[in-house]
């Protein structure tokens, strides 16, 4: 992207709150980054200053101090295009979230998944999103941060200056989580006859698969439990109700009789779908990005994107739906999609 | 002589003498015959001079013969297809290199061939000599899939890039197939091979433009577009007339089921371009719209230019309505010309505007993003892939649920997923009733 309008567009915000320096880092295209230390892309020598300054104080800190500050002022709009003006905001904002509590519930990490994965259009009326959003910022930034976490969509500049549209616009589409596959050890042997006879929802033919098969309602989801003491849960839709339905699992195999534990639960893999609501010349796709993409329309109807960083597999339709896998991390879907919304753009018009 | 005290195994007899008579010296029964021990040949001191591997036994390792059988299949394979002598070479280099490779060092003999087979398309490819998937599986045998996932394989191990060809450079080969010439069919049904080529290529090019092409077989589309590129060419009622599955008949090429729709859909495309001209007053219909089909594709940018304005117009006009009205231009495909009396408005105030084609690259989508749901934003476009216009019913999405990770679980919920212990035995008694009634 242009590297030169981001030069300008910080330097005109140093020039007005050193305090800025803060976001800048967070704000900055390219993969999150938690950890708020120099970072590679930017080129301004005022920046390391104001990013040491700002990280002397403690990592929690820093984030929000400056918060109730700013929003006693006018620039409301300006502000929260702070905030919303990064890439992955989703990532960022269990940072604020911690950060501004400063130990405050550090249990709410998940509220941001309804609000934000269940907002998968394009947040147009970003004004009045805005205003609210800045209107709560002045209460409890705590709390009140997932919200935020929506209005990540057409920004207004930070400073009332020129209206400089920021480098780094977000694509306002969220992808939604379809399916997450998860894997956990009970940590001992299991007899899967004794389990087939005495547990309602469980199939188990070993001639064709040597694992019981259990589904639970709620969450709705399905387990694969095997003889070792393994078990793989497919079909949630978020991180908790996969380790939820996980539990409940464990749970019927300790009342069957068996000394069940759980131990070691990974996600394996994450699965998201989104639509772009434009459609995809594929043909320029593949031409363009041919180290990364494969299009054999005889074969399957999609492009089949393989990007490196993060390594994530993206099925790319004609019709604009875009579906992404090979992620362990929300994080990973968010950057992978951010990354590839700018060159789907590219292909919309011709 | 006899030796020590040994018996003979055979008939117990002592009497062993020593057999010279062969290399080996033996001990041999003289009664029964039976060879009681041998020399060892190993122990035998050797005190000749040293006789080295290399240059006495060992073999130039000679290309194994499932390799050698491979390489003919591949050229087999390019001459069939008849390509340059430059990509037979290439594909055979290929070969030889994939097949050394681990990944296919212990695979079956099939895919070995399916694995020829795919360095011919590889090196086809990266030569500009186009050529499909299909045609491929179609030397192969084979299926498809099982041949793409090869091909995919293969390219990751050779670590090549061979980029793939689009519609339109398949086109020529595809027309030559139809045999229609001047001379295997009467002359009102006969055309040039070139001129057929020339202007079903411009028609694939023009349902590219509109989306009909991404993402769909190729085959389907190169066929549609022979059909009424042969019809429009010389729309007499005869030709009109003849429906696809004659016409494939006549040409001498199988039919393709879906070649059906895809026609619908080109002439869909072509009836809303059609609507554009304006020295054609009449009602578009799917009918007779071939009939115009070389005028559309003569002046086919200029016409896209004004449908595209035509439909912002319209869309504008509709936009302080704030509603989705039924007479949107950009509906279905097959939307007959009812507007055609506002078209022509349209047409009347777009009269002064040119009518010649300037390679301008049309531009697809007309509109912005309009307020309200993106929900079926085909339906505000002109043109759109047909799988957003059509959308299929989406199942219902069951509702997110708001849980934590430390949610309590409860007994009750549990319990429910477990047997009673009736109904415990029940099902095992349910089993071995089941069990013995499959044994019976």
């Amino acid at each position: 992207m242009d590297e030169s309008a981001l030069e300008r567009y910080f330097d005109e915000s140093i020039i007005h709150d050193s305090n800025f320096g803060l976001e800048e880092e967070l704000e900055l295209q390219g993969p999150p980054r938690r950890v708020l230390s120099s970072t590679p892309s930017t080129q301004r020598p005022s920046q390391p200053s104001g990013k040491t300054g700002a990280s002397g104080k403690s990592g929690d800190d820093l984030d929000l101090s400056f918060l109730p500050d700013e929003l006693s002022g006018q620039n409301e709009a300006g502000f929260t295009g702070v905030l919303t003006c990064s890439q992955s905001v989703p990532t960022k904002v269990p940072n604020h979230r911690v950060a501004a509590g400063g130990g405050a519930d550090p249990a709410e990490d998940q509220p941001e998944d309804p609000e934000v994965s269940q907002d998968s259009g394009v947040a147009l009326d970003c004004s009045a999103q805005v205003s609210t959003a800045a209107k709560q910022l002045q209460h409890t930034p705590a709390s009140e941060l997932n919200t935020l976490a929506s209005p990540f969509c057409v920004m207004t500049p930070m400073t009332p200056m020129t209206p400089m549209t920021p480098v780094t616009e977000g694509s306002g589409i969220v992808p939604q989580l379809q399916n997450i596959v998860s894997t956990v050890t009970l940590g001992c042997p299991l007899d899967l006859k004794f389990i087939a006879r005495q547990a309602r929802n469980a199939e188990y033919n070993p001639k064709r698969f040597a694992a019981v098969i259990m589904r639970i309602r709620e969450p709705r989801t399905t387990a694969l439990i095997f003889s070792s003491g393994k078990m793989v849960c497919t079909g949630a839709k978020s991180e908790e109700e996969s380790r939820l339905a996980a539990r409940k699992y464990a749970r019927v195999v300790q009342k069957l009789g068996f000394s069940a534990r759980f131990l070691e639960f990974k996600i394996q893999n994450m699965v998201a779908s989104c639509d772009v609501s434009f459609p995809i010349r594929l043909e320029g796709l593949v031409l363009t990005h041919q180290q990364f993409s494969s299009y054999e329309p005889e074969l399957f109807p999609g492009l089949i994107y393989r990007m490196v960083k993060p390594r994530i597999v993206l099925l790319i339709f004609v019709s604009g739906k875009v579906v992404l896998t090979g992620a362990k991390e929300r994080a990973e879907i968010y950057e992978a999609f951010e990354n590839i919304y700018p060159i789907l753009k590219g292909f919309r018009k011709q | 002589m006899p030796r020590r005290n040994t018996r003979c195994p055979g008939c117990g007899s002592s009497n062993i003498v020593n057999d010279n008579l062969y290399c080996q010296a033996q001990q041999v029964c003289a009664d029964c015959g039976t060879v009681v021990s041998e020399g060892s040949l190993a122990q035998d001191p050797y005190n000749g001079p040293e006789i080295s591997y290399s240059r006495t036994t060992v073999v130039k390792k000679k290309p194994c013969v499932n390799l050698i059988q491979g390489m003919e299949r591949v050229k087999e394979m390019s001459r069939l297809l008849r390509v340059r002598k430059e990509v037979e070479e290439l594909s055979l280099t290929y070969y030889r290199q994939a097949y050394e490779h681990k990944t296919f060092l212990n695979v079956t003999l099939q895919r070995k061939e399916i694995l020829g087979g795919c360095c011919v398309l590889a090196s086809c490819r990266q030569q500009r000599w186009p050529i499909t998937l299909n045609t491929v599986s179609y030397l192969l045998n084979d299926d498809p899939a099982v041949v793409g996932e090869v091909y995919h394989e293969m390219i990751k191990v050779l670590n090549i890039q061979a980029p793939a060809f689009s519609v339109t450079d398949v086109m020529e080969a595809h027309c030559q197939e139809y045999k229609i010439n001047p001379g295997h069919v009467p002359d009102e049904l006969a055309e040039e091979s070139r001129v057929l080529t020339k202007r079903a290529v411009a028609l694939v090019e023009l349902a590219a433009d509109s989306w009909i092409v991404t993402g769909r077989h190729p085959l389907p589309i190169m066929m549609a577009a022979v059909y009424l590129a042969w019809q429009s060419l010389k729309p007499n009622p005869q030709r009109l007339k003849m429906s696809l599955e004659k016409f494939c008949r006549l040409g001498k090429v199988q039919k393709i089921k879906v070649a059906g729709p895809r026609i619908t859909e080109m002439k869909g495309m072509l009836c809303k371009l059609g609507k554009e001209i304006p020295w054609y007053k009449q009602v578009l219909t799917p009918d007779n719209v071939v009939s115009l089909v070389g005028d559309i594709l003569q002046h086919r940018y200029s016409l896209l230019r004004r449908a595209m304005k035509a439909h912002e117009l319209s869309l504008l006009e509709k936009c302080p309505v704030n509603s989705p009205p039924a007479e949107t231009p950009s509906s279905e495909v097959t939307e007959d010309a009812g507007q055609t009396p506002a078209t022509s408005s349209v047409n009347a105030e777009n009269e002064a505007g040119d009518k010649d084609e300037s390679p301008k690259s049309p531009s697809e989508l007309s509109d912005p993003q309009a307020q309200g749901s993106t929900q079926n934003w085909g339906k505000r476009v002109l043109f759109a892939p047909p799988c957003v216009v059509n959308p299929k019913k989406k199942k219902t999405e069951r509702p997110a649920l708001h849980v934590s990770e430390d949610d309590h679980i409860s007994d009750s919920e549990i319990d429910s997923y477990i047997r009673t212990p009736q109904e415990a035995r029940d099902f095992a008694v349910m089993q071995t009733m089941l069990k013995e009634q499959n044994k019976v």
